[in-house]
């Protein structure tokens, strides 16, 4: 047995003279310790944790390094390029697709060692090193009076690296929008391992937007290494309302109503029947119904105007202020997985977006045709996230197959993917390509896709960032 | 009112696949445990990284709660060695429970690493922890023979109880606190004391630390007191919450130092400004988040100050649970600098209620005092050196 008792072997041997200069760098902040190596060949896709589960891996990275500040990573990147190594930024390793398992072998970078924050406050603007984890920065800025306003349900795990990287939302999205709204400004590592600054400044018109080459790059061109985020004051009110509807088209043709007329709360979320009977059975009122939870906040004269019109628009039963409660108590809550992927059963969410004219029958697809697969026990979704044009879907499928787990997975994905393509949909919203939706992206980019990969031909000449993620 | 699983079972129904998931009706029907808790932390995403000190500041996946897990099932398993490199993570872990306030099952890391220690990693045999275990053995001292001190009377009616870290380093505490309970009416005494075994239970060697216990919780009987008084928040915690789940019971019911003057103190006068650091077993571990605050605040002149991270979202000062300063003192310094600079952000003096934290902040050139000195200095034993 070695040491890490299974025959895998990193799938791509550093040269030992650049694992002196690793060394060198970094010292005990460099590693081959297998303890290590397992720690890193892994995320949060449902498919690794089932290697957790076996303890059996088919990809290991070669060493995992923890630089310190932006130097250190262009050296590593440097040294990698030399000597034709792969190399995956890792953050907080929730990603839920793969993208950050070292496919290849290779080194990790995890960047939670940079953690620095800085404060602007009379620009409104947060500079924040890759690695800052998510409810650290959130916490420092409320303890001055602002907040980001980004408050994904992976907040207390992921970086901020890795959502400039995934294109992440928060919950409270609607208001505050998604990362893409928030960074004026980004730093990052280029594939030779040069240094690059998009300035923050508060808008500019020089050229094509070399930003959104990093935001959802997922690490394929290069590490982003600190962020200017735009931060917002601290709401002064927060107003909490939740409705009860007979359908779920009623009340997504109500928050539609509500966006028509400029008013943005900062959280709106539909449950369809299924969820609604899981998530707020103890209101008997709703159960088998449609909930709605909604938070308008900031200032209390725009709130209050805000919340005016969502009470005009709304189609549906008020159930006041519980439900929300509820939902706020309960929304980081994260067990299933840990639950129920020990018993056999295969679990994950699929979140797609949508316009308004194709929704409902998109949803009522995609549930039709994952209930076609063999094995599934149940498939249901909430509208997560809402814009004028349309909105988020945010599936949840379970399923207890007779022969290999990960067929039926993939089967799923595949019968997803397909209608939201055949429905007019965009195969994700939020959670990004990752190695599980690889095979999705030319599907849905078409000709977009051969420019994206003569983009990365030209940006990562050598193909050494993240290789193999998003098909790239 | 419908249950909690109601949703699934008629969704099983539904699909007409409930016979085909019959471990899940079991679960769900609470006819079934499901998988032990080290399985399902390790395939948490680590709900609770952000509050876990070494997570934030060692900021490696294998030393994250969810990633020590992860070690100790490998471990377990068989799939790792038990080798000193890759054994060390379950070490990196401060007992500070900071997880358990946010984990969606109420999982402390540290209690589910701690059988894994004991069956698996404890033949690793880490030289560092060795000395510790023959100070115990030899002496029941942690830090080796007891220096020859001053340990105050030897009867009384309140029975003090100083543990090794306040006899170690900081012994001048003891007579501090003798005048404070004086002036509360108090006539305290100390016994020769064994250590509570903390030190030994942390390190993941309970034989030891039941040995321990049973010969303190003997002192500590035969001293016939009728009032008891701990100085550190780990020994009470021992005392109240551990001993009893190991078979050893200690009468009358010993109080931290801060619960015992928290309603006892009236007309304390002060001035300047000073932070509160909530050591994790008080805050945590006995529940008492509030204690420290009440105290100062009820000193009038007094400004208290709390740090972002405060009550029981409390940070461990980094040398809490007796590995991570032996085995790795680098990232318990910095730890130690990351609490240090957070609270001192909010005002020059610390004040906290363990002489753990206290030497913690110290020797990283902070100023700390435990809520004991400076009640001593209010009730005007010496001038507060601000
Ligand atoms: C319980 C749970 C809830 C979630 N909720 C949400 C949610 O509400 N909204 C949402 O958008 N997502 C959500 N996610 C998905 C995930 O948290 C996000 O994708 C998140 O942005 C990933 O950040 P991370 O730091 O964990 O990145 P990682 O998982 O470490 O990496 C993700 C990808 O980004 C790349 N990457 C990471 N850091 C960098 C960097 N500095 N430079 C370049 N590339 C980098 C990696 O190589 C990888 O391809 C959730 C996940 C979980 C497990
Ligand atoms: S006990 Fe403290 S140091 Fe250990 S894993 Fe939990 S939070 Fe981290
Ligand atoms: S202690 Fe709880 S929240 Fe933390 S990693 Fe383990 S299961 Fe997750």
């Amino acid at each position: 047995m070695t040491s890490r008792g299974a025959d895998v072997k990193p799938g791509c041997a550093i040269p030992p003279a650049a694992l002196e200069r690793l060394k060198g760098l970094l010292g005990e902040r460099f590693s081959t310790v297998d303890a290590d190596l397992l720690s890193y060949s892994h995320d949060y896709w449902p498919i690794s944790l089932r290697w957790v589960l076996k303890g059996s891996f088919p990809w290991l990275p070669s060493a995992v390094a923890w630089p310190e500040n932006s130097f250190e990573v262009q050296e590593i990147v440097k040294i990698a390029y030399g000597n034709n190594v792969p190399v995956y930024a890792f953050g907080g390793g929730s990603g839920v697709l793969g993208g950050a398992v070292p496919e290849k072998g290779g080194i990790v970078v995890d960047l939670k060692r940079m953690r620095s924050i800085r404060l602007n406050e009379e620009d409104m603007v947060a500079e924040a090193e890759a690695g800052v984890n998510g409810y650290y920065l959130e916490k420092y800025l409320n303890s001055k009076g602002y907040t980001l306003g980004h408050i994904p349900q992976s907040l207390y795990v992921s970086t901020v690296g890795g959502w400039v990287a995934t294109k992440a939302t928060g919950q409270f999205s609607t208001k505050y929008g998604g990362i893409e709204d928030m960074v004026l400004g980004l730093e990052a590592v280029l594939p030779w391992g040069s240094n690059v600054i998009m300035k923050p400044h508060p808008r500019t018109s020089t050229g094509p937007d070399l930003r959104s080459l990093f935001i959802g790059s997922e690490g394929v061109f290069g590490i982003v290494t600190r962020a200017w985020l735009k931060t917002c004051l601290l709401p002064e009110e927060r107003i909490l309302l939740s409705y009860v509807s007979e359908t779920f088209q009623d009340a997504l043709e109500s928050v539609r109503r509500v966006l028509r007329r400029g008013a943005r709360p900062a959280v709106v979320r539909v449950y369809d029947e299924t969820e609604t009977k899981r998530h707020f059975y103890m209101f008997e009122e709703a159960y088998g119904r449609v909930v709605t939870v909604i938070i308008v906040e900031g200032d209390s004269k725009i709130a209050g105007a805000e919340r005016r019109i969502v009470e005009e628009e709304f189609r549906g039963r008020m159930l006041g202020e519980e439900p929300v409660k509820h939902w706020l108590e309960t929304r980081f809550m994260v067990k299933e997985a840990s639950e129920f992927t020990p018993l056999g059963v295969v679990f994950d969410t699929i979140e797609v977006s949508v316009s308004w004219s194709r929704a409902t029958s998109l949803y009522r697809r995609l549930v039709e045709a994952v209930r076609t697969v063999k094995g599934t026990l149940f498939v249901s979704a909430h509208a997560s996230h809402f814009y004028p044009q349309g909105v988020c879907f945010y599936f949840t499928f379970a399923g207890v197959p007779k022969g290999d787990p990960e067929k039926y997975y993939n089967e799923v994905w595949s019968v997803a993917m397909k209608t939201t393509v055949e429905n007019g949909g965009s195969i994700s919203h939020h959670h990004g390509v990752g190695r599980q939706r690889r095979s999705w992206l030319k599907e849905e980019l078409e000709a977009g896709f051969e420019l994206l990969k003569k983009v990365k031909t030209a940006v990562d000449d050598k193909g050494l960032m993240n290789p193999g993620n998003m098909g790239l | 009112m419908p249950g909690k699983w109601d949703w699934l079972k008629d969704e099983l129904r539904a699909s007409g696949m409930a016979s085909a998931a019959p471990l899940v009706l079991r679960f769900i029907g609470g006819r079934l445990r499901g998988p032990d808790n080290l399985v399902k932390c390790a395939l948490c995403p680590n709900m609770c990284r952000h509050a876990c000190p070494v997570g934030i500041v060692d900021g490696r996946e294998t030393t994250s709660p969810a990633g020590k897990a992860r070690v100790a099932l490998f471990l377990r398993q068989g799939r790792l060695q038990a080798t000193r490199e890759n054994a060390s993570p379950l070490y990196a872990c401060l007992s500070c429970d900071a997880c358990s306030v946010w984990c969606p099952f109420g999982f402390s890391v540290a209690d589910l690493l701690r059988p894994v220690k004991e069956k698996t990693a404890g033949g690793v045999g880490f030289k560092e922890f060795r000395e510790v275990f023959e100070n115990l053995e030899k002496h029941g001292y942690v830090y080796g023979e007891p220096k020859p001190s001053d340990s105050g009377s030897r009867t009384g009616d309140l029975l003090y109880l100083r543990g090794c870290t306040l006899r170690e380093k900081h012994p001048d505490m003891s007579g501090k606190a003798e005048r404070v309970f004086q002036h509360l009416g108090y006539r305290s005494f100390t016994i020769d004391e064994t250590c509570c075994g903390m030190p030994a239970y942390n390190l993941g060697n309970t034989s030891l630390f039941r040995k321990l216990a049973r010969k303190q919780a003997e002192k500590i009987g035969s001293s016939g007191a009728r009032t008891i008084v701990a100085s550190c928040p780990s020994c009470v915690y021992a005392y109240r919450v551990l001993y009893p789940k190991y078979g050893v019971e200690v009468k009358p019911e010993v109080y931290h130092v801060a619960e015992f003057l928290e309603d006892r103190l009236k007309g304390l006068k002060g001035e300047g400004s000073v932070v509160v650091h909530n050591p994790c077993k008080l805050a945590v571990g006995l529940g008492k988040p509030q204690v420290i605050w009440k105290i100062l605040s009820s000193v009038e002149g007094l400004t208290v100050k709390e740090p972002r991270r405060s009550g029981r979202e409390t940070f461990c000062c980094g040398h809490g649970g007796s590995a991570v300063p032996r085995l790795n003192p680098e990232l318990a310094r910095r730890i130690a600098m990351e609490r240090g600079v957070e609270l001192t952000e909010e005002a020059e003096i610390i004040v906290t209620a363990c002489p753990t934290c206290k030497q913690a902040f110290q020797s990283n050139g902070f100023k700390a005092l435990d809520v004991v000195e400076l009640v001593h200095i209010l009730l005007g034993g010496e001038q507060c050196s601000r």
